[in-house]
């Protein structure tokens, strides 16, 4: 057995628009465990992802064990625990989109961005080498009327041809 | 009470008695695994399907329930089924019989069938239940998911190929010792057990609290096991033997796992008003001393300043000469609060009756920490017997057990002590080290090379919890048996053997021939334990008023 164990140098906490936000949210629910989901987003929203640091400070804030909120971050593939680029594409691969030709789309944004899709247990192959993109696939977006479809971090992109790809990505702030 | 057909039998069950529990009380098998009577019940392994029938016996309708959370109660007569059950189950039919199958099948989908090199092997229900209610075969034909094995803390691995996910050691966990380490990572067929790790798999949080082994026990499977016993035996190999745990005045109620050779493993056994299904893992894993190379086989005497091995006839009469030279009121006798009541008896009825002292002490293992579980508690006392011992030591007319301070005291003026240890690792303080210094002629029953056997002039190899038949009363005046399970070491004895040898030594008329018969006597004359003989002890245990 080794000894070894995860020692939190700098310990997480929410900066103060985040409290603020936080306290306003736990009060929506009947429980504190309730409220893990909002909980883990506003965190990985200030940290980028989900570090040991942030499950134990989430875990503290919801009076859980570190295993609770583990088992949720392991769950939901939209949780992060190692880093990812400033936007995350997430694009939808299921039927409609297939039949829409969303592999055109994904074909070019991968030669795009130089980088190939991530996995959900190796994000760092479908990031971009100056951390600026990860690309992956996601199954329904529940858009499939305006099919193919993606998602830049919160915000879903409809109808995609290559040209309104180059588009967008020209448009997305350094 | 509830009126219920279960199969063909008809059976009364009380209120809320559950369909597993049900058909176990009358000698029906419903298999199960994530079902256990001491934790909640997620219904989730779905192999306790059973027929539940809706209406009547008669007609059709019915439905397959899960036994585990399928309770009993007794209906209104209006609401009688057959005008006269309260429930109708049927744990036989073709329909449970063929669900059972399936699920078995779906359980060992990802599951590597390594019997051959597991540990449970012999004692795991997923052998049982395979081979009494499964399929012979398989039909899945893909690659199996193979899981890492899993170093969860200081005394659990986890073979988590071997996982069945029933998530008992989750339930225990947040239940029973309300640490919460354990979880599931991942999803859906990929579902593992595991502690917090971060993402390259460094443990947050490891699973190290001091009911931790209980996981083990709980594991249907062989995916969870202890380090302290893996590869050691199998299970078929092992003898087992009821008794009582020495490590704290709880006395929880345990199986010991032995060969010839000595201890192998400790497991608790249900008692439900002491320590119900769980144990510690200071009493299950504090076993090594008993089969250490470091107990006592012969008796020792000091020789020149040293302490060197010596006859029984040899070491009996040095201490027979040493006792006559003394007034009755120079010599101190302690007994142990790790000895049995028979011990101890046979000790105050030797002080009394044989040596006419009245100076009766009591020794044993220093306090420890108490630890508090949501359902369970660890004492800080670390002996198993102090109520017991206190209790048979002063039950002479006029005896005052000294204890503490006091004692020591009594010890630094003694010119002989006779003091009976048997604790397995024990410092002396310095207090007591000065104290028994000062004593001229020093006698030390123990069972190893201890810091006070070193003190002493005579050393006589006692013997373990299990080398010796006795009783224990815990610290709620619960009365219980310890057998003898091996044979002590060289030619070390029981207790109250030795001090019985030593009172027939210097003419004394204790003759006892088994402990039961010592029981017998304290039973006769201690008061509060007239029920407490080994005949009503039996597996159950007495509680004293």
């Amino acid at each position: 057995m080794s000894d070894e164990i995860v020692q939190i140098e700098t310990p997480f906490q929410f900066n103060e628009e985040n409290k603020r936000e936080f306290d306003e949210l736990i009060g929506r629910y009947p429980v504190k465990e309730a409220a893990m989901l909002p909980t883990l987003h506003l965190a990985q929203r200030q940290e980028g992802y989900i570090t040991p640091a942030v499950m134990k400070y989430v875990a503290e804030l919801l009076e859980l064990s570190v295993m609770k909120v583990k088992d949720v971050v392991t769950f939901y593939p939209m949780f992060f625990e190692e880093p990812v680029g400033k936007y995350v594409i997430r694009i939808c691969h299921t039927l409609p989109c297939a039949l829409r030709d969303c592999k055109v789309v994904l074909e070019h944004l991968k030669a795009k961005l130089g980088t190939d899709v991530a996995s959900e247990t190796n994000l760092a192959k479908g990031t971009t080498d100056d951390g600026k993109f990860t690309l992956m696939k996601v199954e329904c977006l529940a858009s499939c009327d305006v099919a193919p479809v993606i998602m830049v971090n919160d915000d879903l992109y409809k109808n995609l041809t290559p040209e309104k790809v180059d588009e967008l990505l020209e448009q997305l702030p350094n | 009470m509830a009126f219920i057909k279960l199969n063909d039998l008809e059976i009364e069950v009380e209120d809320g008695t559950n369909i597993v529990e049900a058909a176990r009380q009358h000698g029906i098998e419903v298999p199960h695994y994530c079902y256990h009577p001491g934790l909640s019940r997620p219904a989730n392994c779905r192999m306790c399907l059973i027929d539940l029938y809706l209406r009547s016996s008669e007609m059709p309708e019915r439905q397959l329930a899960t036994g585990c959370t399928t309770t009993v109660r007794s209906a209104p007569p209006e609401r009688k089924l057959d005008g006269k059950y309260d429930v109708i189950v049927r744990t036989d039919s073709p329909r449970v019989i063929k669900a059972r199958e399936d699920i078995l099948e779906f359980l060992l989908v990802h599951h590597p069938l390594d019997c051959a090199v597991c540990d449970q092997a012999g004692e795991c229900d997923l052998q049982d239940f395979s081979y009494r209610h499964g399929h012979d075969k398989s039909r899945y034909l893909e690659v199996k998911n193979v899981p890492p094995k899993k170093d969860l803390g200081p005394d659990i691995l986890l073979y988590s190929t071997r996982c069945i996910v029933c998530t008992r050691c989750i339930r225990f966990c947040d239940e029973v010792s309300g640490s919460g380490e354990l979880g599931l990572i991942n999803r859906g067929s990929h579902d593992e057990i595991d502690i917090p790790r971060s993402h390259e798999g460094v443990p947050i949080q490891l699973l190290d609290n001091k009911l931790a082994g209980n996981v083990v026990d709980i594991c249907p499977v062989g995916a969870l096991i202890s380090k302290d016993f893996l590869f050691k035996s199998r299970p078929w190999f092992m003898k087992k033997q009821n008794s009582i745990c020495s490590g704290c005045s709880v006395g929880c109620n345990i199986t010991v796992e032995y060969k010839e050779d000595g201890l192998y493993r400790i497991k608790p056994r249900f008692h439900e008003d002491i320590n119900q299904h769980w144990m510690c893992d200071d009493g299950r894993l504090g076993y090594h001393y008993v089969n250490s190379d470091d107990r006592l086989q012969l008796p020792l005497k000091r020789v020149d300043g040293e302490l060197a091995t010596t006859q029984w006839s040899d070491a009996l009469s040095l201490i027979t000469e040493r006792i006559s030279e003394v007034e009755a009121e120079e010599i101190v006798v302690i007994g142990s609060a790790q000895g049995t009541n028979e011990d101890n008896y046979v000790l105050q009825q030797f002080a009394h009756d044989v040596l006419k002292t009245t100076q009766l002490g009591l020794f044993g293992q220093q306090p420890g920490e108490e630890h508090k579980f949501p359902q369970f508690t660890i004492e800080a006392d670390k002996n198993p017997n102090t109520a017991g011992a206190r209790t048979v030591l002063g039950s002479a007319n006029g005896n005052t057990v000294l204890e503490g301070d006091a004692l020591w005291e009594k010890v630094a003026d003694a010119k002989v002590v006779y003091l009976i240890s048997g604790v397995p690792e024990r410092s002396l303080e310095s207090t007591e080290k000065e104290a028994l210094e000062k004593v001229n002629f020093l006698i030390v029953q123990d069972i190893l090379h201890s810091e006070v056997a070193e003190l002493a002039d005579v050393v006589l190899p006692g013997t373990t919890f299990a080398e010796k038949d006795g009783t224990f009363t815990n610290s709620t005046g619960w009365v219980q048996r310890i057998r003898k399970t091996i044979d002590p070491p060289g030619e070390a004895q029981a207790d109250w053997e030795i001090t019985q040898q030593l009172a027939k030594q210097l003419g004394g008329e204790i003759d006892y021939h088994f402990a039961g018969e010592i029981a017998i006597a304290i039973s006769e004359n201690v008061q509060g334990y007239d029920d407490a003989t080994h005949q009503n002890i039996g597996d159950a245990g007495v509680k004293l008023d």
